[in-house]
Parts: structure tokens; sequence; C-alpha cells
């Protein structure tokens, strides 16, 4: 059978007309406007999801990419920021998380949430030991909190979102955010306040 | 609102998350309890300290470029 003719050539590319040309140039500088604006927050939380700064260069790139194909989905004028993060999350779940750390298997319901006021409370009410710990302590401390506890701290304390909003970009119930903040900032205010007295900056007693 | 009641708002008082009748009767409280207050206080000041610390980097510069350059050719 002889083979099938070769398909004919394809046109040579058209010229855009000017509408599209201007409604790409539209498209580019109202994604630099609202999206990339909060490129920051973005590797932030990335950075703090993947816990290194590879991963988290390229689980944003990824994440603009992305957005910037869905970016016609986009309801203009309500939160870019929640809608990005949502984005980087999804992304972070399917490709990254298996390959970089491992699925939790601690049941966070059993960990007790520690007061750290109440052991401190007559050596230094004022919690002045918080400030000697400088940044890269406190984001290591970030880091070894369980996965779950960790993006719902960073979304709340890192990049200042409402209940609301961490809800919508976690997709849980609002009431489990409250409970995660809750025992996620006790834990780490243990972790730091075992730090401080590692580091003789408060006499107290490591739990 | 007793004392347990109170720190059981803890958070959501301090990351303004309650209505304005709850926050007043906390406010409330807190006035009336030096104990909470000084709670409150320090839980306050960690949230502060905690955001103080994590907020201050930003992506690299470089980073920017490479979306740029990926997303518009440029």
């Amino acid at each position: 059978m002889p083979p099938p003719p070769p398909p004919p050539p394809r046109p040579a590319e058209t010229p855009q007309p000017a509408e599209s040309v201007l409604a790409e140039a539209e498209k580019r500088a109202s994604f630099e406007r609202e999206a990339l604006t909060h490129l920051d927050s973005l590797y932030r939380v990335a950075l703090r999801l993947t816990g290194n700064a590879a991963e988290a260069d390229d689980l944003v790139q990824e994440t603009m990419l992305k957005a910037y194909r869905a970016w016609h989905q986009f309801e203009k004028g309500s939160n870019a920021k929640g809608w990005l993060l949502t984005i980087l999350r999804h992304a972070f779940i399917n490709e990254y998380r298996r390959r970089i750390r491992h699925p939790e298997t601690v049941d966070l319901d059993a960990i007790e949430p520690f007061s750290v006021f109440a052991d401190v409370q007559d050596e230094d009410p004022q919690g002045t030991f918080f400030d000697r710990i400088v940044d890269d302590e406190v984001l290591r401390a970030i880091d070894q909190l369980p996965e779950q506890f960790r993006e719902t701290v960073v979304l709340s304390d890192v990049e200042g979102l409402s209940y609301d909003e961490i809800a919508r970009i976690l997709e849980v119930p609002v009431g489990t955010v409250k409970s995660r903040l809750f025992r996620a900032r006790r834990m780490l205010q243990g972790k730091l306040y075992d730090y401080a007295v590692g580091m003789g900056y408060i006499k107290g007693t490591p739990k | 609102m007793n004392c347990r009641e109170c720190t059981e708002h803890l958070y959501e008082y301090l990351d303004r998350e309650l209505t304005s009748d709850v926050e007043q009767e906390i406010r409330q409280h807190l006035a009336d309890c030096p104990p909470c207050g000084e709670h409150f206080d320090f839980e306050k000041l960690f949230l502060d300290f905690l955001r103080a610390r994590c907020r201050a980097h930003g992506a690299p510069p470089e980073l920017k470029r490479k979306i740029l350059r990926d997303l518009f050719g440029a």
C-alpha cells in the first residue's frame, strides 16, 4: 500500500489581528498587576511546604504558568492571592509532596497542646526570651511541624489570611482551621521555648 | 464570661475573627481579670514575634525574571 500523502503544508501564520494583540497585552497587564504582585507570598508558602529553595522555585514557576493559562477563569476583582495559593497547594499535593516529604502518620488530635505561658509566667511573663530567637530558628521550627499544622500556620501567621480564606484554600471547615491553628501555634511555642531553654535564654524546664 | 470561656476564644480574639459583641465581652473580661490579661498579652507578643520573623523574606529577584521569561518570553 502506498504511504498516505503528506499532509498539506500549514498555511503560513497569519499576522494576529490588532484586537487579539490588544487582548493579549491586556491579559498580561492584568496578570502582572493582580497575580505577580503576590509572588513573595507564593514563594514563602512554597518554601515552607517544600522545605527547600530549588523546589520552591519550581513550584512557584509552575503555579504562575498554570495561573496564567487559567487566567480567563479568574473572577477579576476577587481574591487573587487565595486563588493562586489554591493552585499552588494543588500543584504541591499532586506533584511534589510524594517526592519530597513522606505522608504523615501522626495522629494530630492526640497531640496535647502545651501552654508555654503557664511555664514562663513567673520568670518572663512578657516573653522577652522570644526576642533573642533569630529568623532562621523560627523558620526551622515551622518546618518541623506536621504538614497540616505547618500549612495552616503559614497561611495565617506568615501570610495573614483570614480563617475563612484559609478554610477555602485547604478545603476544610473553619472549625478545623481554628483547632489546627491552636495546636500548631502551641506546638511552635513549645519548640521555640525548648530552644530558648537550650540556649540559656530562659531557665525553664524543657518538655 | 468566665476565664475558661475567655481562653477558648484566645486566638480568635487576637486574630480579629469574633463578632463585635463577643469581642467586647472578652475585652471586658480582660480588663477585670489581670491573669487572663497577662496571658493574652503574652500570646499577642508571641504572634507579633512570629509574624515579624517570617514575613521579612520574599522571592529571589531571579525567580521573577524566570517567570516573566516563561510567560512572556521577555
